[in-house]
């Protein structure tokens, strides 16, 4: 467990920027310490070719995406990194389990699950930055479907695009859920110039009311 | 036929399909089992090449042949999987030009989903589709059943089960394992090998996922677990991406020297997986072919096993927690007619938290249906907890539905030496797989003297063998009598406990609380009973697992026997007890009031206890209780309370909740007339978290929530609103794609029960969306729920 986890951790457990109390902070901390034990991570990626074709619509190794936002973050890029990654069914089993003993350590452990699966995406994703990197190629910010008007029906195509069932075991239910629960799928841009900004995936987002909005000020 | 020559010569299958049909155009996205139909000449001719190569058995390509993957307008399944074998047949006329006698295996690759509990496929659905495409390979003609690439036990068992109930073929099956030897959804070797051997396929092993080097260590695994011969296909090395492509890099040569290790670890058919070619095929049976092999040996591990973990019933002894059953247990009972799954659940968590390692599962009672019943429970189980379950019932209906249901290998409990119950139990068990208790008794009754009962213990283990049942799948239980009623009761237990140990040399099971039954301090008795059966060869005792006696002999005997290394857990057990009594010893100062606010679990319970000695509990609720929670719940609204706090103060309540009502079941005064409350996840929606959490909240206010779940269909919720006669129903949904099941609950609620209240909430929705479905009121969070059913019940 880091600092930053906690400190998103009690962030989407509605603190928003203030300090949580001791007795949220223990919560946490033990949480963290199950999800240890609990999760595997995985991930499976691959870079696709990216075409551009008029404003708002994108071609993504053969997938075809309608999304202004999508298309302003990969503005200039000429290939795309599809993920998918997750923590594995053990966390959904853990909180099922605490969700019948312990109502309030199953919220903390869910909201230090979506920590832990962000920060683990973030490592995972410097290190596909580093290696193409050597290529002359850089990353943008991911983005997922959900963030803007990237629909979340494309999830299905971006697994079968990644083989992410056989590979990482993250698979869709009809209607376009992810299981495991922590799992996430992203599309990340890759252009031959380097963004001064590296803006992550809370702030590029549209949804400007959220609750859970990590404050920019 | 192959079963004659499997595990006796070494047999090569073929490698990779996937890269070969890029390589000949197949497009990303384009269904590969298409080109069946559409380019049948190139599919055969890649069977030629791998017969040409040296395979004696090829895969058809049907891996995402099913009614659940294979979803096209053009092509029916039937046509797409007979062409399918009809290629591979006609690869194999042109690709053979020596005498040698060749395969056809019907391939079965997984769904690419996840079953339930922890995804929205149902076991069943799953079973059929890979049935029906079993089926149409078997009509075409297939040789054998190949299922491959297996990353999920329960998907696994259903293939099997699938194969099996629609073809009389031989089946294989290989898993897809990580480099730390585990299954994607957490499942070991021993849980997987053990599994499949009792669902009694012919061959198991790997593929996929790896590369042979990586592979190693688990075929050592598995040769340490299986009785059966051994396949080994690999990847050509692990993926890497290179331009945008996926390549693999282990070359023919390499991967062919790899294989002859491999082969001379004990794998005895091998093969190829994504990256390998007719090339890599041709330098593996150049270096391979004539290699002798090593016939699989026989193991005699006692196994039971979960989707995660396995449990050897080994010298180690292994407790089986006996508290989910009903007998002489009022409470449970009632929580059985109640269908009150949180209960039954909870009991499950105590167990395993206390140190159980597996769970016996009783949910039979005269008036209840105890197939579904079993069903549900055993279904709920399977989603909180990684311990193996052991099914006990003498309803052979529930005893199938339950075996058949489980994920894993199960214990069984059980069968006796009446032929009846062995002409029942033993069918099921060859089927389904199992360890299965046999007790000792039988048309005559229980013998009295030791030597009769290990006599029956004889009968049992002859009896299952005539089904192929191994005697390492059978556990004796030699009955204990209560030595209030018969003296010797306990001598000839123990004696009998010996003699089928070294007789039979069979594992042991004892339900060890029977003995002290009619006698006072039962405790003392039972747990020194439970350490000599310990010493007279007991392996696993049913015990109920919160009684801190019976796990003192565990953890001592253990500790003695040196079966707990440098005594940790003895340690871990023991270590702290005087630090934890003087931490327990001064009586809180707070008051209960406090104690909820602060969300102080235990307190509340301690205090509460207390409090009822002094006061009636409807005045607790009314002077502390309910102030404290509605303290923290305006503290909610007003920011100054969060989430994890509002809910530590609400579990604290509902502590303080459960000491007050078994103390008003206990005087006999009837509780007050709760009014009843739906609450379901809509269909499609596997997301709970908030459900639950205002579940929690609105039975602190006394509510009766009647809780569906999540997924539930809009006529299930309809049906219940209608049996139980509720005025509200609380929906939620977490995502925009199930908004619109949301919507249809509500319009069956409004059209079938017009004056039912509907309230909805979850992350997706807003005010003008619950308008725009028809809810009647939306909570924005959990709070405001108890708010409107409140003002709604008038309180």
């Amino acid at each position: 467990m880091t600092d930053t986890m906690t400190k998103e951790a009690v962030r989407y457990l509605g603190f928003g920027r203030r300090e949580a109390d001791e007795a949220t902070l223990r919560l946490v901390a033990a949480a963290f310490s199950q999800l240890e034990k609990a999760a595997s991570p995985r991930i499976v990626w691959r870079v696709f070719d990216l075409k551009t074709a008029g404003e708002g619509r994108l071609d993504i190794g053969g997938m075809e995406v309608e999304s202004r936002s999508l298309w302003k973050n990969m503005k200039g890029c000429c290939q795309a990194v599809v993920l998918g990654a997750t923590l594995g069914s053990g966390v959904d089993l853990l909180m099922r389990r605490q969700s019948l003993t312990d109502m309030a350590a199953a919220v903390v452990t869910q909201a230090c699950a979506a920590a832990m699966l962000e920060e683990y995406l973030d490592g995972e994703q410097e290190k596909i930055g580093r290696e193409l990197e050597r290529e002359g190629k850089y990353l943008r910010p991911r983005f997922s479907p959900g963030y803007g008007d990237f629909s979340i029906c494309h999830q299905g195509q971006l697994l079968a695009m990644l083989e992410a069932p056989k590979r990482i075991g993250l698979s869709l239910t009809d209607s376009s859920m992810l299981t495991p629960v922590k799992s996430v799928t992203a599309v990340i841009g890759v252009s031959t110039v380097k963004e001064p900004c590296h803006r992550k995936g809370c702030e590029a987002c549209g949804k400007t009311d959220c609750i859970y909005r990590r404050n920019e000020g | 036929m192959i079963l004659d020559r499997l595990g006796r010569e070494l047999l090569f299958f073929d490698g990779g399909m996937g890269t070969l049909l890029q390589e000949k155009g197949l497009r990303p996205g384009e269904l590969p089992e298409a080109w069946n139909l559409e380019h049948t000449e190139d599919i055969v001719d890649i069977h030629r090449q791998y017969f040409e190569s040296g395979s004696d058995i090829v895969l058809t390509n049907t891996f995402g042949a099913n009614a659940l993957k294979f979803h096209s307008s053009e092509y029916d399944l039937e046509d797409i999987i007979t062409a399918a074998v009809v290629s591979a047949k006609e690869g194999a006329w042109l690709g053979v030009r020596d005498d040698r006698k060749v395969y056809v295996a019907m391939d079965i690759g997984p769904t690419g989903k996840l079953l339930k509990p922890l995804g929205d496929l149902d076991f069943e659905t799953a079973l059929s589709a890979f049935g029906e495409a079993a089926g149409y390979g078997e009509a075409a003609g297939a040789d054998l059943i190949h299922i491959e690439t297996m990353s999920d036990m329960y998907e696994m068992k259903a293939a099997v089960l699938g194969a099996k109930e629609h073809t009389s073929l031989p089946v294989f099956v290989t898993m897809i394992f990580d480099e730390k030897g585990k299954l994607l959804t957490g499942g070991d070797v021993a849980a997987a090998v053990s599994m499949l051997e009792g669902l009694r396929v012919d061959a198991l092993g790997i593929n996929c996922g790896l590369g042979p080097e990586q592979m190693l260590p688990i075929l050592e695994d598995i040769m340490k677990y299986t009785s059966l011969p051994v396949i080994v296909k690999p990847n050509a090395g692990l993926p890497r991406q290179r331009d945008g492509r996926t390549v693999y890099d282990v070359a023919p040569e390499e991967f062919a020297s790899s294989m002859k290790k491999i082969v001379e670890m004990g794998a005895c058919a091998v093969g190829g997986c994504c990256g390998t070619t007719p090339a890599h095929i041709r330098e593996m049976t150049r270096l391979c072919r004539g290699m002798e092999v090593k016939s699989p040996v026989r193991k005699s591990h006692t196994i039971v096993s979960s989707y995660g973990r396995a449990v050897l019933l080994g010298d180690k002894p292994v407790i089986i927690g006996e508290r989910i059953n009903p007998t002489g247990k009022k409470r449970f009972r009632q929580a059985l007619k109640d269908h009150d799954m949180e209960y039954i659940l909870k009991e499950a968590v105590t167990q395993q938290e206390k140190g159980a390692h597996i769970l016996d599962v009783n949910v039979g009672l005269p008036d209840i249906d105890e197939k579904s019943m079993m069903q549900d429970v055993v279904g709920e189980l399977q989603s909180i907890t990684s311990l193996p379950l052991q099914i006990d019932t003498v309803d052979p209906q529930a005893m199938e539905a339950a075996m058949r249901m489980y994920n894993g290998k199960p214990m069984i409990n059980s069968v006796n030496g009446k032929q009846e119950s062995m002409d029942q139990v033993f069918p099921l068990v060859k089927k389904y797989g199992g360890v299965v208790v046999g007790l000792t008794l039988d048309e005559e009754g229980i013998p009295s003297d030791a030597e009769g009962r290990a006599r029956i213990a004889g009968r049992i283990i002859e009896e299952a063998g005539k089904y192929g049942i191994e005697k390492k799948d059978i556990v004796i239980d030699v009955l204990a009598m209560t030595i209030s009623s018969d003296p010797d009761g306990a001598r000839t237990t123990l004696e009998a406990l010996r003699l089928v140990r070294e007789r039979y040399g069979v594992r042991t099971v004892l339900g060890v609380s029977n003995i002290s039954f009619g006698l006072p301090g039962r405790a003392v008795i039972n747990a020194n009973f439970y350490t000599m059966a310990l010493q007279s060869g007991l392996t696993a005792g049913i015990i109920n697992p919160s009684s801190a006696e019976m796990m003192k002999s565990y953890y001592a005997y253990c500790a003695l026997m040196g079966f707990d290394a440098n005594c940790e857990e003895y340690i871990r057990e023991y270590g702290t007890v005087q630090a934890d009594t003087s931490a327990q010893a001064g009586p809180s100062s707070l008051s209960l009031r406090a104690a909820i606010e602060k969300g102080l679990k235990e307190d509340a319970s301690a205090i509460t206890r207390e409090l009822v000695k002094e006061q009636p509990p409807l005045a607790i609720i009314d002077s502390e209780l309910i102030p404290a929670l509605d303290q923290v719940g305006k503290g909610f609204e007003r920011g100054t309370v969060f989430l994890p706090q509002l809910l530590m103060s609400a579990d604290a309540a509902k502590n303080a909740f459960a000491v007050l009502r078994d103390r008003l079941e206990e005087s006999g005064a009837s509780t007050e007339k709760k009014e009843k409350i739906i609450l379901a996840t809509v269909k499609g929606d596997i997301h709970d978290i908030g459900k639950n959490i205002v579940k929690v909240l609105l039975e602190n206010y006394s509510f009766d929530v009647i809780d569906m779940g999540k997924d539930v269909p809009p006529e299930d919720i309809v049906r219940k609103a209608m049996e139980e006669e509720v005025r509200l129903v609380g929906l939620s949904a977490l995502m925009t794609t199930t908004v619109g099941s949301m919507e249809e609950t509500i319009r069956q609620l409004k059209e079938a029960r017009p004056d039912c209240r509907v309230m909805v909430g979850g992350a997706v929705l807003n005010q003008e969306y619950a308008d725009m479905i028809g809810a009647d009121f939306y909570g924005k969070d959990a709070m405001q729920s108890v708010y409107y059913a409140q003002e709604l019940f008038g309180r």
